[in-house]
């Protein structure tokens, strides 16, 4: 399947004054992978639906921001 | 004298957030899916439940909408407490 955020690490020049960020992360959402919307996909319950922030779990994005800070 | 209401009000009003959020969402989907029979079917259903859970609410607990969208009760009361940052 596919991860929710990736991560990569910058180039880090020997003159950077401030201190190198090592390891950095961008979202990739599931929209990006499923492109055009299937139809008669699986749906949450409203209220599911309500707190997950869509309607159909194949969506569902947690947003993660924790992960490898440091490597 | 601040008035509390009960907790039906609050269920009352997260089941209509939900049931809108819904017709938000299958509205989006609907519209790069005009042929999809099932959702617009789905979308009719919630669209008749929402409109009972808005008469059910706007019965107990005051209009919600304003300008002719609601109903109003007796006397003139669509600025009663709570607003919606307030509930």
């Amino acid at each position: 399947m596919f991860t929710q955020v990736k991560y990569w690490n910058p180039y880090i020049g020997p003159f950077d004054p401030c201190p190198p960020m090592r390891v950095k992360s961008y979202q990739t959402p599931p929209n990006l992978y499923i492109g055009f919307q299937p139809p008669n996909m699986e749906q949450y319950s409203p209220r599911q639906a309500l707190h997950c922030g869509t309607l159909w779990p194949a969506f569902y994005s947690p947003y993660p921001s924790d992960g490898r800070e440091e490597e | 004298m601040s008035r509390t209401l009960p907790p039906e009000y609050y269920e009352l009003l997260e089941e209509l957030q939900a049931v809108d959020f819904v017709l938000v969402e299958l509205t989006l989907y609907l519209d790069t899916h005009p042929n999809d029979y099932n959702a617009i079917q789905q979308f009719n259903h919630f669209a008749k439940q929402s409109k009972q859970l808005r008469k059910q609410y706007e019965e107990l607990y005051g209009p919600l909408m304003q300008y002719g969208k609601s109903y109003s009760g007796y006397p003139w009361n669509w600025d009663d407490a709570p607003w919606p940052w307030q509930v």
